[in-house]
């Protein structure tokens, strides 16, 4: 079986203090090869737990998550991650950042640098190799970060939240570079999101979660042709975007409620 | 990194910033002078600054001066460098294994507040009055702030940048040397910054009590001779050392965390 499987998937948050909380409840999702699914809640309803599963972050302890039949029991390169927060070694370069992951691949040194800096052309931050993550804004720190996962070129991309912490502008011209990127490079994307727009313009299917315990409420497909340039523009986007946002309404709300309680 | 920077203060200016910023250090000879010619203390309780310094020469004429603060330098140095490897290394290991923690931290909770000094009488018993037992009094004094800024400094780090290093396919040893190691190291120097001075204060005590060569042993003598200028000269000599001692750290800090952000 090719893709990734879960299957009866439950989590079980435990914090340092209080009782565990039930993350995640029978979960059960495919994803095939080279999709770009959106993963869409409000924010605790585990989302980006069920990411770290498929990471292999977190241990798995009830049900089963499959990489192409393989069950996940680590990290590992072939699922490479971005964070929102970028995780980038700020003691390091841009370069040294990217170079990081393909010094630990079978390949002349010689290979790994002009690798290292095709992906940092390729995310549009050359002229930066020699710069410190602090020296970057936060745009072009996710680009690094990103440059870094894609040079060790994992089969899967997991993506929390990546354009989370950025201004709207860039998270927008991010989105559309991403897309590009997908189509030159495609890969199984797995992106975490709470925003419904930024869920319909990237995903081909896009997976509603519900509020606490997180559970799949419905798989959407999107169905939307993401070469059109007037795609946010379009009629069809819009009803997209309604359809989904109905559909997320209702797990905000008892979401706020729960924290009010 | 070329930029605006701000125009050139005239020389005027800038000697007139040491002179306010070095005020107090100042007006502390200034006052001892004071005192020394207004013959408020005997010379013998309080020499004046140009006997002493006239003897602090003169241990440097005769080279005294050089063995002693050579010896005390090289048993601090010794001992800090020892502790900061061992300090760090159990540190790092203590923080990834649960198990090294739960074993090792009552003594850390116990050590740490303590007064290692009290160990000073049994450390001489077992190593004798050598650079041995100065050193190893050195070693664990300054071991502790070392550790517990190790300890503090890599369970501060955040889980994404070692899940990071995981993912692009670092081992759990890579993950430590050159993940935690690195992000924790601003704490890690916080914590030898404390050290250093320890370090320092630790070996001229162990000096003074086991005699022999060094600032410490030296001061003692003077004392037990009734050399007053002797004492205080000790006491410039040391100062001067510790600033040092404390600058050169500021300064490995400032070029080692060159792209840490610190106001």
């Amino acid at each position: 079986m090719s893709g990734i499987v879960v299957e009866g998937l439950r989590h079980l948050y435990r914090p340092k203090r209080g009782s565990p909380v039930l993350a995640l409840e029978d979960v059960n999702l495919r994803v095939g090869d080279q999709e770009f699914i959106a993963l869409l809640g409000p924010s605790g309803c585990g989302k980006s737990t069920l990411l770290y599963l498929m990471g292999g972050f977190l241990p798995v302890e009830s049900g089963r998550i499959t990489v192409d039949g393989a069950p996940v029991s680590g990290p590992g390169p072939d699922r490479g991650i971005v964070f929102q927060h970028f995780a980038l070694f700020p003691w390091k370069t841009v370069l040294q950042n990217v170079l990081y992951g393909l010094e630990r691949q079978p390949m002349a040194q010689a290979e790994r640098e002009e690798r290292a800096r095709a992906f940092i052309k390729m995310v549009g931050l050359s002229g930066f190799e020699n710069n410190y993550p602090s020296q970057l804004s936060g745009g072009m720190k996710q680009r690094a970060a990103i440059a870094r996962t894609l040079a060790i070129d994992p089969k899967v991309l997991l993506m929390d939240e990546p354009f989370g912490a950025l201004d709207a502008q860039t998270r927008h011209l991010m989105q559309t570079e991403l897309l590009a990127i997908w189509r030159r490079t495609p890969k199984t994307v797995i992106f975490v999101t709470h925003d419904v727009q930024e869920a319909v313009y990237l995903a081909q299917r896009i997976v509603v979660m519900s509020a606490r315990p997180g559970r799949i409420k419905e798989i959407v497909e999107v169905g939307l042709d993401k070469a059109d340039p007037e795609l946010t523009r379009s009629r069809a986007f819009a009803d997209m975007s309604d359809h989904v946002w109905s559909l997320v309404r209702d797990e905000a709300i008892k979401a706020q409620a729960g924290v009010g309680l | 990194m070329a930029g605006i920077s701000a125009p050139t203060p005239s020389f005027a200016a800038r000697a007139g910033q040491f002179a306010l910023r070095w005020s107090l250090v100042i007006a502390l000879f200034v006052a001892w002078e004071l005192l020394t010619r207004t013959r408020t203390f005997t010379p013998f309780m309080l020499p004046s600054p140009q006997s002493v310094s006239e003897r602090i020469m003169r241990d440097a004429s005769s080279g005294d001066l050089f063995i002693n603060m050579a010896l005390t330098i090289y048993r601090a140095l010794a001992g800090f460098i020892i502790a900061a490897m061992l300090g760090i290394s159990l540190g790092l290991v203590m923080t990834r294994n649960a198990g090294l923690r739960w074993f090792f931290d009552p003594v850390i909770s116990v050590g740490f507040p303590m007064p290692k000094i009290t160990f000073l009488p049994v450390i001489v018993l077992w190593l004798g009055f050598y650079d041995t037992a100065k050193i190893s009094m050195v070693v664990f004094d300054a071991i502790f702030p070392i550790l517990t800024a190790t300890i503090a400094g890599v369970r501060s780090v955040e889980k994404e940048l070692i899940w990071s290093a995981r993912n692009l396919g670092a081992r759990e040893r890579d993950v430590m040397w050159q993940i935690l190691l690195p992000a924790a190291s601003p704490q890690i120097l916080t914590g030898l910054q404390v050290a250093l001075p320890i370090a320092l204060i630790v070996a001229v005590v162990a000096e003074m009590m086991m005699g022999g060569y060094g600032m410490g042993g030296a001061m003692i003598e003077a004392s037990r001779k009734a050399d007053s200028r002797g004492v205080f000269a000790g006491i410039i000599e040391i100062s001067i050392i510790g600033w040092i001692f404390v600058k050169a750290m500021a300064m490995t800090r400032a070029r080692l965390l060159f792209w840490h952000a610190e106001r």
